[in-house]
């Protein structure tokens, strides 16, 4: 007999619900529940991580990402507006710096500021400031790109009017379009902040006092004392008590913007941090 | 109609099959293949003596090109011949070496990477036989005027992550007035007193007086005799591999291969105790 095409999605669908059941159970019976417990769900452990997890490791985490957003942002914005000047070097030196902070790890760029350029230039400088200008330097280069979208997705009709109306290029480009590019790229800048705080695990190559570590330096040193894993389950979830509240706000200013949307790297997924 | 929709589901099947094949072959961890290799050792590779260290801790293991030498390295090629296996070299972050980890997943046979024996430690993993006196010891920039820990009031000092220096520094902390500083590993730490970012470095002796020797603008000005000394770590529980071992150092110890090594790596004798 033969099935209608509804009827085929229908057992198509119905097969591949079968197909998730089967595997989650195969699944549920091959792990080791014990072993998952006590790898895992270690409560001793994990209240002992408290409040220090919070008021040290969370507070250094933003605090850092906080820091290389402010200057990401400033660098990005700098770096957009170089890769729009009329001016042949700075699209070029421009897009050089985009290209080669977007392709190469963000653990290298750790590196090279806290120990490479010390080295060479014979400075060191403190540690907010080692931290600020790594992921810095990294989030500019990512954010450039979303701004420079967000600048020319601004309505040319806004720039034509300011223009008749006696505005310079310059005055033009401060009070009409940039201001009307931060609120189109709203939403694209919360993914990097998401992205920044992300990177921040990684700032402990730079090496930290007590202090200073961060929610992932904080958690390896508690697992290297621990029979157990639980240490990366609690900072996990400190990681997402950042993230999470940051995704939904970049869903509800997509909403308030209307939804306007621009191509990122990031938003097509082709663009990924470290 | 109907032929098309039979083919389709009946497509489901093989997918379904590879799922419950997969999970099936899926080995558990802790199997270790190894053969025999006389005497009830097993290896967790077969004819490979598995080693894991913490690279690079010059002149103990580092790299030179794409091979690891150093004196631990000869140390248990000593090992290696005796059991007639090829050393195979694991590098894997410290504290995974120190916690046991990589013998209770089966990654590795034995440990020689720098490692001061410490009962902490014998907690987790059992120890060879000492097979070198280490003390930690002060790493500056030259010139700097810093002699001791007391020097270093209101200054920063750089660790190297659960080494015995990182201890020996957090116990002294209070009494100093200085703040530690943590390295993943060791180059870093060296980096660092090199950039101005810590005052001061502490580690084991060996491999600070190394470092000095390539970079003359840093130097060691003081040591601490910590009393320590290295062994070799392995599974805990693993009497035949450790009796082995034992063997093989009394054995170099004896017939003067521990000090054509020692003198191999340091330049000089090793004293006599």
């Amino acid at each position: 007999m033969a099935m209608s095409k509804r009827q085929r999605a229908k057992a198509f669908r119905g097969a591949q619900y079968a197909l998730l059941v089967v595997v989650a159970i195969v699944l549920a019976l091959v792990a080791d529940w014990g072993e998952i417990k006590r790898a895992f769900f270690n409560v001793d452990i994990a209240v002992s991580m408290f409040p220090n997890v919070l008021t040290v490791s969370l507070v250094n985490t933003l605090i850092y990402t906080a820091l290389g957003f402010a200057f990401a942002l400033l660098a990005g914005l700098l770096l957009a507006l170089m890769k729009l000047s009329p001016v042949g070097p700075y699209r070029w030196i421009a897009t050089v710096y985009i290209e080669f902070f977007r392709g190469i790890p963000a653990l290298l760029v750790f590196i090279a500021v806290g120990f490479g350029v010390p080295l060479a230039f014979g400075i060191d400088f403190d540690i907010y400031s080692k931290v600020m200008l790594s992921l810095g330097i990294v989030g500019a280069a990512y954010m450039a790109e979303t701004i420079r979208a967000g600048i020319q997705a601004v309505p040319k009709g806004q720039i034509e009017a300011a223009r008749s109306l006696g505005m310079s290029q310059g005055r033009t480009t401060i009070t009409v379009v940039i201001p009307q590019a931060f609120r189109i790229i709203l939403p694209p800048l919360t993914n990097e902040l998401i992205m920044l705080t992300k990177d921040s695990s990684l700032i402990y190559i730079i090496g930290l006092a007590r202090e200073e570590y961060e929610l992932t330096k904080f958690g390896r040193e508690v697992l290297s004392r621990s029979p157990s894993l639980t240490p990366i389950l609690v900072i996990g979830l400190c990681y997402l008590l950042i993230t999470l509240p940051l995704g939904y706000l970049s869903r509800y200013l997509e909403r308030q913007t209307g939804g306007k949307k621009i191509s990122t790297p990031e938003s097509t997924g082709l663009g990924v941090s470290a | 109609m109907a032929r098309r929709t039979r083919h389709q589901v009946l497509a489901l099947f093989p997918v379904l099959a590879l799922a419950v094949t997969v999970t099936g072959c899926a080995t558990k961890v802790g199997t270790g293949s190894g053969t025999d290799a006389g005497s009830g050792i097993s290896l967790v590779e077969a004819g490979k003596l598995t080693t894991c260290t913490h690279l690079s801790y010059k002149p103990f293991q580092y790299s030179e090109g794409d091979k690891t030498v150093g004196f631990d390295v000869d140390l248990v090629n000593l090992v290696a011949k005796d059991l007639g296996a090829e050393q195979k070299i694991f590098d894997t972050p410290f504290e995974t070496i120190t916690s046991g980890e990589v013998f209770n997943t089966n990654k590795c046979d034995l440990a020689a990477a720098g490692m001061t024996i410490t009962d902490e430690r014998k907690e987790a993993i059992d120890f060879s036989e000492p097979y070198f006196d280490a003390s930690q010891a002060l790493l500056v920039k030259k010139g700097s005027g810093i002699t001791d820990l007391s020097g270093l009031k209101g200054k920063k000092i750089g660790v190297q992550l659960e080494t015995t220096g990182e201890k020996y520094a957090n116990d002294n902390s209070a009494a100093n007035g200085y703040t530690v500083i943590q390295f993943e590993d060791l180059p870093l730490m060296e980096t660092a007193v090199r950039t101005g970012a810590v005052d001061a470095a502490i580690n084991d002796n060996g491999v600070l007086y190394d470092y000095v020797k390539e970079f003359p603008d840093t130097e060691v000005t003081k040591e601490f005799d910590t009393g320590e000394s290295y062994g070799i770590g392995m599974k805990k529980g693993n009497k035949a591999l450790l009796d082995k071992v034992n063997a093989v150092l009394k054995k170099a110890n004896e017939n003067g291969e521990y000090d054509k090594i020692y003198e191999k790596w340091f330049g000089k004798k090793p004293e006599k105790k």
